[in-house]
């Protein structure tokens, strides 16, 4: 009886309530769609500001990296007194983009946020940044000092979207000892992928061995160095990427190689991520790995780390492309600054004032001996800062010279994807399952690819683009 | 009696009554508003939103996809995989959180010296927030720290980025938390039991043993069915443990994504309300059918009673 | 007593029969040894999780992954309580927490005082179909609201704030039915009584019904407190890394630290953040009962 009594007075509720809330989602979808297009960079507003703009800056810089950019921060604020700019320690750029994304329900943005290269055709799909193409025509800012692949993996379908801040690519991280050990040139590391897996060999019979470190930069980046696209339309730059198009012979050579160091016991396999993250690295330092391929950011963190065991001479050589016939180059990673358009105007123009200061010859300077990132003028190359550094630290010039050597096409400015981050952890799963189910490479690409399809086509769709 | 002295009394309680009738209501709308803004609208907003895909970021428009979300919702393998491990955490749970409540109440039943300590000791799990007993086992189960190790489990991964271990882990958690809630209900429960009744059955030289299992369980049987209810719905709504002890990074995540958690990350790490709301209205549909039940039964043991 | 007297014969005192009452005094204590060692098992379950975190927070980091465990805190740390205190920002995140569950409680006991008195002693139109909807609200769980409330609570601006964390708990279903009930035994006579006195609802309500409604009133407080004060999901969505307005619980997730070094720390939080709700337990443990029984017992 009462049961039946509350059944009715739920129905009847409901009839009610869903007249009164049926305007709810539409409300959601007023915003509109040409706000990020129409944006025009509010430079004068800073002028205008008469005091002080303080701004908050979300970046993911940690040890050595962090200390660097709070020594170019300090800098800037004690240069000039127009702009405050207070650093916010997310940690990593994956808490920055939650926080981000959260923070666009919630009204809690930053000014400027620090994001991962993955992050790029994700933020213009918010409509929540104000593209630096704007500012850099309303400041008649010149951009022709940039290294070119590092600029324009920022530009997408003819627009300069963020500018690139924190640039890095894989190198290769070997101990010379080691080599000399198993018998190898300590200045010669290998330059192929073939080279690079009898020298893991070598490695192996010799007591020591190779990490391979789990990241779908692997497949990318291989690509990249073959001149290969990994999505289609330009690999997302001149139309929005709809399926993925890595299903190659190259990619089946890729896998192939890679499957065969892992599993003929020469290389161990690491997450990228989580508490196991930096034993690769580490592992050098124990002579448990004479070598190891990862990024560059990590070499100024690396070489402090590396510099009290004396069983180790930390060697860096260039990424081991698949063939050096192949006229391809690795593709810039990193991080780029990315100026939000949810903030008052004084605000966006002071970050634009400061985001050109990280960006200048001198501060990419600093910041590239600090840190090992690449510096992303050209001009700082002839600094004294740099050219000192390398010429004591060789290592640091390695990613520099990779990044500007080679054509910039298509394929080695990189991909562009919405879903990227996912799109990555499904090949990172095929690539896996390869290693510890012993699938093989064939079929594994063949998974990677049709789960990439279906993340690209489901965020497609969640975005309205199909 | 005049007429016009009818009217008027008739119009003093008509005015009365309208007066009572409006205090009634401003006394019932506090409560009701809170209820039209939080809970109804709320919950009536989600068979909208089931029907709408989510934009991927906040602000963005949503598309009108009709039943083709609802469905593709119910039969992903990511909602079908929730739905087992919710009810592997209920089974997981459920039991052993009654079992362990019921041994405590008997064994406290008793009056004896000091039994009043033991019985704040025992319904103390009550007060251990979420959080805290959280902490507590993220030590307990460390793979480091204290006895796994000591006890020679250590398996790799670790118990709580385990695909198999982590969700026992974290039902050996909630039915500790759950302990002193159990053990209040059944302790109300077995006091109900009117003492002569046990009594009698002793006295026609019934063993302990034979009484327990023949007059008490039967007699308890009320309570035993609402602790079901109250132990279902607390394993239902377990979140706070999976999100500390576990999280949405670890290897295991998988594994012990119960539908609430799974709500929570689709909506939080998702940014996807639509997908949301549809196990929302499952979760209600699940909720509303062990309702049901408490309320079937309450209702046939008010007729019992009779 | 009439159940016992077929088998008890009459004027006999009651005794139980003879060969049960061998050695009984032997039989008494060995049962109550049973008893103690059976309740004592019981406790040890109980309290050795949060004895081992006692234990735990009191170490040294360095003889945390001593093998045997140690069951005994050695040279006792008590300035990691401190550091707790101070690092995991917990006086604050406990301030929060109080304020948030005074909002909560207060709210709660207030409307729902209201509401019960109207379905109780008023008459309107509608009431029982009012009734029936507040009701309906404990068939809904706060899971399922929770997507539209953190919009609504996001475009009220109420983000991070004590308005986000407790307006939409200002009311309670459960709580109104329970006072519903306990002003319903009140006897009309009194209600008439107070009438020919003169006294109007309110004078009604806060001299006679709320009095004699204390214990109702008393258990839902409780009842409510510990449901607020344990909220874990709903301030893990609507506050921020603000440490302004964090309550204790979404503070104590923060101050979980990977490293094995900050573990101790971490534990002593968790201590710090119990202990009040402890002592709450040994002074209302009778309301508290009450109230989570008031389900079953209806």
């Amino acid at each position: 009886m009462r049961t039946g009594a509350l059944a009715l007075g739920v129905s009847a509720l409901a009839l009610v309530l869903a007249a009164c809330g049926s305007s709810a989602t539409s409300s959601s979808s007023s915003s509109s769609s040409s706000q990020a297009l129409a944006s025009s960079c509010p430079l004068s507003a800073l002028a205008k500001a008469g005091k002080t703009v303080n701004i908050d800056f979300w970046e993911a810089m940690n040890q050595a990296n962090g200390a660097t950019l709070q020594k170019l921060t300090t800098q800037f604020n004690s240069s000039q007194p127009k702009v405050h700019v207070t650093l916010v320690d997310e940690n990593s750029y994956t808490t920055i983009w939650q926080k981000y994304v959260a923070g666009l329900s919630s009204g809690q943005v930053p000014d400027l946020a620090q994001l991962t290269q993955t992050d790029l055709q994700s933020a213009i799909d918010t409509r929540s940044f104000l593209p630096a193409q704007s500012c850099i025509t309303a400041a008649h800012y010149s951009t022709s000092d940039y290294v070119p692949r590092a600029l324009s993996y920022y530009r997408v379908d003819g627009v300069q979207e963020a500018l690139p801040f924190a640039v890095s690519n894989p190198v290769v991280y070997y101990n010379k000892q080691s080599f000399v050990a198993a018998g190898l040139n300590p200045n010669d590391p290998p330059a192929t992928l073939s080279q690079y897996l009898s020298d893991a060999a070598a490695l192996k019979a010799h007591g020591s061995g190779t990490a391979l470190v789990l990241d779908s930069w692997h497949l990318e980046t291989w690509l990249s160095t073959a001149n290969q696209l990994f999505v289609n339309n330009g690999n997302g730059r001149t139309a929005r990427a709809t399926k993925a198009v890595f299903d190659t012979p190259t990619a089946k050579q890729i896998w192939t190689d890679l499957d065969q160091l892992v599993r003929s016991g020469d290389a161990a396999t690491n997450p990228s991520s989580g508490p196991d993250a930096f034993d690769n690295l580490l592992g050098m330092g124990t002579g448990q790995y004479g070598m190891t391929i990862d990024s560059s950011a990590d070499l100024g963190t690396i070489t402090e780390l590396l510099s009290s065991h004396p069983n180790v001479t930390l060697g860096v050589g260039p990424f081991p492309v698949l063939s050096t016939k192949l006229r391809g180059g690795v593709e810039p990673g990193g991080s780029a600054i990315y100026i939000s358009n949810k903030v008052p105007a004084a605000q966006q123009a002071a970050a634009w004032e400061y985001e050109t200061f990280l960006d200048s010859p001198s501060s990419q300077a600093t910041w590239a001996a600090g840190t090992g990132y690449i510096p992303v003028r050209k001009s700082s190359v002839q600094t004294s800062t740099i050219q000192s550094l390398w010429a004591t630290h060789p290592g640091f010039k390695v990613a520099y010279t990779q990044l500007v050597d080679g054509p910039t096409t298509l394929a080695t400015t990189g991909a562009v994807l919405g879903p990227y981050a996912a799109a990555r952890t499904d090949v990172i799963d095929a690539e896996e399952s390869m290693y510890q189910q012993g699938v093989s490479p064939s079929t594994a690409l063949k998974t990677a690819l049709a789960k990439v399809n279906a993340t690209i086509t489901s965020y497609n769709q969640r975005v309205g683009t199909s | 009696m005049a007429p016009a002295e009818v009217g008027s009394r008739r119009v003093a309680r008509r005015s009365r009554r309208l007066r009572e009738a409006g205090l009634g209501y401003l006394l019932v709308l506090p409560a009701l508003s809170v209820f039209g803004v939080f809970v109804f609208y709320p919950f009536f907003r989600n068979f909208k939103l089931a029907l709408y895909q989510s934009p991927p970021y906040p602000g963005l428009p949503s598309h009108y996809v009709g039943l083709h979300q609802v469905g593709q919702v119910l039969t992903s393998s990511n909602f079908l995989q929730s739905l087992v491990t919710t009810f592997l955490f209920v089974v997981l749970v459920v039991p052993a959180g009654l079992l362990v409540g019921l041994f405590l109440a008997v064994v406290a039943h008793r009056k004896l010296r000091g039994i009043a300590a033991y019985r704040v000791i025992f319904s103390s799990t009550v007060v251990t927030s979420v959080a805290v007993s959280a902490l507590v086992f993220y030590s307990l189960m460390n793979p480091v720290v204290g006895l796994l190790p000591w006890l020679g489990i250590s398996p790799h991964p670790p118990v709580l980025e385990s695909t198999t271990w982590a969700l026992p882990a974290v039902a050996i958690m909630a039915v500790w938390q759950f302990i002193g809630l159990s053990f209040i209900i059944m302790s109300a429960g077995l006091q109900s039991i009117s003492e002569e009744v046990l009594e009698a059955a002793r006295v026609d030289g019934a063993s302990n043993w034979t009484v327990f299992w023949r007059v008490t369980v039967p007699l308890l049987s009320p309570t035993l069915f609402f602790g079901v209810v109250v132990a279902t719905i607390y394993a239902f709504q377990t979140f706070g443990q999976i999100d500390i002890l576990i999280g949405y990074q670890n290897a295991a995540y998988e594994h012990v994504n119960v539908l609430v958690y799974n709500i929570y990350t689709t909506l939080v790490y998702g940014e996807n309300s639509g997908r949301a709301a549809v196990m929302s209205i499952a979760l209600f549909l699940i909720t509303l059918v062990l309702t049901l039940l408490q309320l079937r039964f309450i209702e046939r043991r008010v007729q019992y009673a009779r | 007593m009439p159940v016992d007297a077929p088998s008890v014969p009459n004027g006999a005192p009651r005794t139980r029969p003879d060969r049960k009452s061998a050695h009984p005094r032997r039989r008494r204590v060995v049962r109550q040894v049973i008893r103690y060692t059976l309740l004592t098992v019981g406790a040890i379950i109980v309290l050795f999780p949060i004895y081992m975190t006692v234990v735990n927070s009191l170490l040294a980091p360095n003889l945390l992954d001593r093998q045997p465990p140690l069951l005994f805190p050695v040279h006792p740390q008590w300035h990691t309580y401190a550091t707790a205190w101070s690092q995991g920002h917990l006086g604050l995140y406990l301030r929060n927490s109080i304020i948030q569950t005074l909002i909560i409680v207060a709210g709660q006991v207030v409307t729902a005082v209201l509401a019960a008195y109207a379905f109780a002693f008023l008459r309107f139109p509608f009431r029982r179909t009012l009734f029936v909807v507040f009701l309906s609200t404990l068939m809904i769980p706060f899971e399922v609201t929770m997507i539209t409330n953190l919009n609504t609570v996001n475009s009220l601006g109420w983000y991070n704030t004590f308005q986000g964390l407790t307006v939409p708990f200002l009311a309670t279903g459960f709580g109104t039915f329970l006072l519903r009930q306990a002003f319903l035994q009140i006897p009309r006579d009194l209600e008439e009584a107070a009438a020919l006195d003169g006294y109007g609802h309110w004078r009604f309500l806060l001299r006679v019904a709320l009095p004699l409604a204390r214990p109702t009133v008393a258990a839902l407080a409780i009842f409510s407190f510990l449901g607020s004060w344990n909220q874990y999901l709903w301030p893990l969505l609507v506050t921020g890394d603000n440490n302004n307005i964090r309550t204790v619980q979404i503070g104590l997730k923060a101050l979980q630290g990977n490293q094995l070094q900050d573990l101790n720390v971490t534990l002593a939080g968790a201590i710090i953040a119990v202990v009040p709700l402890f002592v709450l337990l040994v002074v209302f443990q009778k309301q508290l009962v009450r109230s989570l029984t008031a389900g079953a017992v209806k």
